[in-house]
């Protein structure tokens, strides 16, 4: 159900993005820091509806603080002449190898639970 | 918490999220350079990027502003003889300025930047691109083999265009134009097309190894010529 609404949501994202209008050079920093910040609020996300603990209001508000604050970041940045925009990537990117991390946990877990069921399974089957 | 609610959220954001991707691809692959972080170059690129805008969409205007013109003319000058007479005079003079589209028969010629170096190109690589002086001299024997409108890469010749080297380009009428060039000449197309006879001009060029064609048409379309002919220092006596 999840990943269906991801899957959809993405299509549907792409085709209004392909016939969207280009935007100005200068706002395209702050487009790439916004989508990263998204990135990491699906991840986020996902991880969180694993973990049973997704809350509409906490991601949404997350995502929005996250694209604003990275976005001021860049700003300033581009008026001292520093990078800053690299430090909220490396949060971004690190939360969400963090956040990969959560989620192929839960899913090698089941997995392995699965198999564990069938060996015990198999087994009471040939005991008898 | 409702399965479906976050399903929809997650969907939105990944919508979002793809839409900023889609966008951020088409941007940074409209303006076909390296990424920048200085911010001065960037806003000096987004300015030219702006002007450039701006002088097109005046150029429509004006466009259009020519043909309500245009319009104006005929709708007064439509019930008077002597005025349509003048109308066509001017019509005439605009032809001959080479401020109207002109059609008709004539010769397509393309000159093409080498790409087979030859034994001297080796040593000396400027020999192997179209240079101005090579158009010039085209040009020079279509004008001599009697055409009658000329244009270079949809540059329209007229009395005032100069032809001159501008680096790796060159430029005409103030616009700067570069390989291939297709310059397009109306006039009698026999007589056009003997730019191609041996000893003639394109000969050698293409003993440099430039790629030189010449195509007969009955149909070539000349625009007219974009900017405005001013005198100022002319005077009729």
């Amino acid at each position: 159900m999840v990943y269906l609404g991801i899957i959809l949501g993405s299509l549907l994202g792409a085709i209004i993005g392909v016939n969207a209008p280009v935007i100005s050079y200068t706002y395209s920093s702050y487009l790439a820091i916004a989508v990263i910040a998204a990135l990491d609020s699906v991840f986020g996300g996902i991880s969180s509806v694993l973990k049973k603990n997704f809350d509409l209001k906490i991601f949404l508000s997350g995502f929005f603080c996250n694209a604003i604050l990275s976005m001021l970041l860049t700003y300033l940045g581009e008026k001292l002449n520093v990078d800053i925009y690299l430090a909220a990537i490396v949060v971004f990117v690190g939360r969400m190898f963090t956040n990969l991390t959560i989620i192929r946990r839960y899913y090698v877990d089941k997995w392995s639970d699965k198999i564990q069921k069938k060996e015990k399974n198999n087994q009471a089957l040939e005991s008898k | 918490m409702d399965k479906k609610k976050v399903a929809l959220a997650l969907g939105i954001m990944s919508a979002i999220l793809t839409y900023g991707i889609c966008v951020q691809i088409k941007t940074i692959n409209s303006t076909n350079s390296s990424y920048s972080t200085s911010s001065t170059v960037n806003s000096l690129r987004d300015e030219v990027l702006r002007y450039k805008e701006r002088y097109d969409n005046k150029y429509e205007e004006l466009e259009k502003a020519e043909e309500e013109l245009e319009k104006e003319r005929e709708s007064t000058t439509g019930n008077n003889d002597e005025l349509t007479k003048l109308e066509e005079q001017i019509k005439e003079g605009n032809k001959l300025l080479g401020l109207t589209e002109v059609t008709g028969e004539g010769v397509i010629v393309t000159l093409k930047d080498s790409t087979s170096p030859t034994l001297n190109s080796v040593i000396d690589t400027s020999q192997l691109v179209v240079h101005d002086m090579d158009v010039l001299s085209v040009i020079n024997e279509l004008k001599n083999a009697g055409a009658e409108a000329i244009s270079i890469n949809d540059q329209r010749l007229v009395s005032t265009s100069a032809i001159v080297c501008d680096g790796n380009v060159i430029q005409i009428n103030g616009q700067k134009v570069g390989a291939p060039f297709e310059i397009k000449a109306i006039g009698l197309s026999e007589q056009l097309a003997a730019l191609s006879r041996p000893g003639g001009y394109l000969s050698v060029l293409q003993e440099y190894g430039i790629g030189t064609e010449i195509v007969k048409s009955k149909n070539v379309t000349i625009p007219k010529y974009a900017g405005s002919i001013n005198y100022k220092y002319v005077k009729s006596k």
